[in-house]
């Protein structure tokens, strides 16, 4: 929260120190002494970028260090000049007007021992730190050091909220005194991993929100530049717009719009030319749980084609995830100019849309066919491409058929229990329990009812809820018959419905078309039931 | 505007009419035209497809279980699998 007055504070170098001594609590100063107590030593090289009123950079000197001290602020170095004047360490230090961005030009490659910063990087537009970071590699001896202080968004969420709101007054009040804003440092280890550093220490002030980083040049570090056509590293994160999207994803994922990914390429950790090309749709969810298994475990490009926000098996059988897409994307990618390989792995479940053998003759690119489950793609890149039967087999184990029973529920549900508690109120828990409790029996007990389809199994499944009425009739609560018999038609009703809803969920079976000729007239036999028996009966 | 009441009934003709084809699809494999690529078997998610690795064909083995997904018939570079409607 520091610089936020930094802008302001800059043009009253006087009173810079104290006010950022104040702002910090002081515990900048103290991460500066950390920096002075561990990595100085008698003679080593030192560059300070934004040395602002020199105090880090006097400190280092009187430990015996031959530092350079660069600043963009004039008045700045002014104040500095005569500071060090003061402590007669003009021998020692060299300050020097310099903008960030062109330490490259101006200093010989592998002159410096450390390289130091404070609460300057945050500063800084993202390109420059990249640029900024990667001229630091250059500067530094191989068994140089790198020390940044900055400000950083916390990792806590609970911190982060206090951060912000502390945070947005100070912003205000800087933006009305210089109309300047300053901005966190957000997920910089990963852009010091980047630029090929490894992080060796970190030492977190104030809730996390100051924190000094202590890097080295990683090892056999080349310099890692992201190809100008990937559109950004994809990262396994938790947030509240996650939770949101989980949340829809959960009862209304059926429902369009589906969230979309930007198609194009994608970088998952740190791929190199050898890395292997995931190829996957642009449905939000899928590519989301995708990088969620891969994030960490390696490194892969990640090829998002346009699968219309519709998850691969469902893209491919719609015709909207095909070879043609495919190739379009891969040649938008550049990717022919990134890897030295030619081998594509797709995901399995879109082999029924997407011709692989068109991908290899067209462009010349092997086409594998990956595992069906996300969960398994670590080991297969890692086992080079081996695929046992297991990853290549659908499965619709309990928890796939809990999801997908209360993806159902959350709109066909809602269709139901809507009309029922407009037009007959008094029915709403009944009807509401019996579906919702239908619903999650049948995901349970699913594998072991008979029959192949869902017609099949919605069978069985009215005999047990029927069973379930019959029970409740004798022990509870003898229903008069016209409420048995509503109940009986209901049943069956909510038993075909939920049965034949979850078939098209599940992998295993043929597509819900595929029986829906049957459950209109299902359907149809009932309603008929329904009028014409109390007529009959005389009920009405 | 609802469409008019031929077309809607056309339309749902035509829904019966998928869903008793996708009811009723079957594999039809033509193994003589096999050479052993085993894509069928790289693809199928419900395990249908097993190489025969001596005789270089691949094996159809349980046809209750298909799910007529089509995978195979579009993998295959020889064009030997077909989804059919069984004559009768």
């Amino acid at each position: 929260m520091a610089t936020v007055f930094m802008k302001w504070l800059e043009s009253r170098p006087l009173d810079y120190d104290r006010g950022i001594r104040l702002l910090t609590l002081g515990r900048l100063e103290l991460l500066q002494a950390q920096i002075v107590d561990r990595l100085i030593r008698d003679g080593m090289r030192v560059l300070e970028i934004g040395c602002g009123t020199g105090r880090l950079a006097i400190a280092m000197a009187e430990k015996g260090a031959q530092v350079t001290a660069i600043d963009i602020s004039p008045t700045m170095l002014t104040e500095a000049e005569r500071r060090v004047n003061q402590f007669e360490l003009e021998e020692r230090i060299n300050l020097k007007l310099m903008d960030a961005s062109l330490i490259g030009d101006r200093f010989e490659a592998g002159y410096f021992d450390l390289v130091v910063s404070s609460l300057v990087f945050s500063e800084m537009t993202p390109q420059m730190r990249i640029l900024v970071l990667q001229e630091c590699l250059r500067l530094l001896v191989p068994d140089g050091k790198l020390a940044i202080i900055d400000e950083t968004l916390p990792d806590n969420h609970a911190t982060r909220l206090i951060f912000g709101a502390i945070r947005l007054p100070l912003r205000l009040l800087t933006w009305l005194l210089t109309r300047t804003t300053t901005h966190h440092l957000r997920d910089f280890a990963s852009m010091l991993s980047n630029a090929g550093f490894s992080e060796e220490i970190v030492i977190s002030r104030l809730g996390g929100s100051l924190q000094l980083v202590i890097a080295s040049p990683a090892d056999g570090a080349g310099i890692y530049i992201l190809p100008a056509t990937v559109l950004g590293r994809l990262r396994h994160r938790t947030t509240l717009r996650t939770l949101l999207l989980d949340l829809w994803a959960t009862f209304l994922r059926i429902l369009p719009p589906y969230p979309k990914v930007t198609p194009g390429l994608y970088v998952v950790g740190q791929p190199d030319m050898d890395s292997p090309v995931l190829v996957t749709g642009n449905f939000e969810l899928t590519v989301r749980r995708l990088v969620r298994e891969i994030d960490n475990r390696i490194d892969a490009w990640v090829l998002v084609v346009d699968s219309a926000g519709i998850n691969v098996w469902c893209a491919a059988g719609g015709g909207f995830f095909t070879a043609e897409k495919v190739i379009g994307a891969l040649r938008v990618s550049g990717l022919e100019g990134i890897v030295r390989h030619r081998a594509l792995i797709l995901p399995q479940l879109c082999a029924n849309g997407v011709d692989g053998w068109r991908i290899q003759q067209e462009i010349d690119w092997d086409v594998h066919w990956g595992p069906v489950r996300a969960e398994d793609i670590p080991e297969y890149v890692v086992s080079g491409r081996v695929k046992t039967d297991a990853m290549r087999w659908a499965k619709f184990p309990l928890k796939d058929r809990l999801e997908m029973v209360t993806v159902t529920l959350g709109f066909y549900g809602l269709l139901i229990l809507l009309p029922v508690a407009v037009f007959w109120r008094n029915m709403l828990w009944p009807v509401l329990v019996s579906l919702v409790g239908l619903s999650y029996f049948y995901a349970v007990v699913l594998p072991w009812l008979p029959g192949r389809d869902g017609l099949a199994k919605s069978f069985s499944l009215t005999l047990i809820s029927l069973a379930g009425l019959l029970v409740y009739i004798v022990i509870w609560d003898s229903l008069p018959g016209q409420y048995i018999f509503n109940w009986v038609l209901g049943l069956t009703a909510l038993s075909v419905f939920t049965a034949a809803e979850l078939q098209g969920m599940s992998p295993l079976m043929r597509g819900e078309q595929a029986n829906w000729g049957w459950e209109a007239v299902i359907g149809a036999v009932l309603g008929l039931i329904y009028w014409l028996i109390p007529y009959t009966l005389g009920w009405r | 505007m609802l469409p008019k009441k031929a077309t809607m009934r056309s339309l749902l003709m035509e829904h019966w009419e998928l869903a008793r084809t996708l009811r009723r699809l079957q594999i039809h494999f033509d193994s003589d035209r096999c050479r052993g690529v085993w894509q069928c078997y790289e693809v199928c998610p419900i395990g249908n497809w097993t190489p025969d690795y001596d005789r270089m064909v691949a094996i159809f083995r349980n046809g209750k279980q298909c799910i007529a997904c089509g995978a195979c018939v579009l993998q295959c570079p020889e064009k030997a699998i077909e989804l059919r409607i069984p004559d009768g």
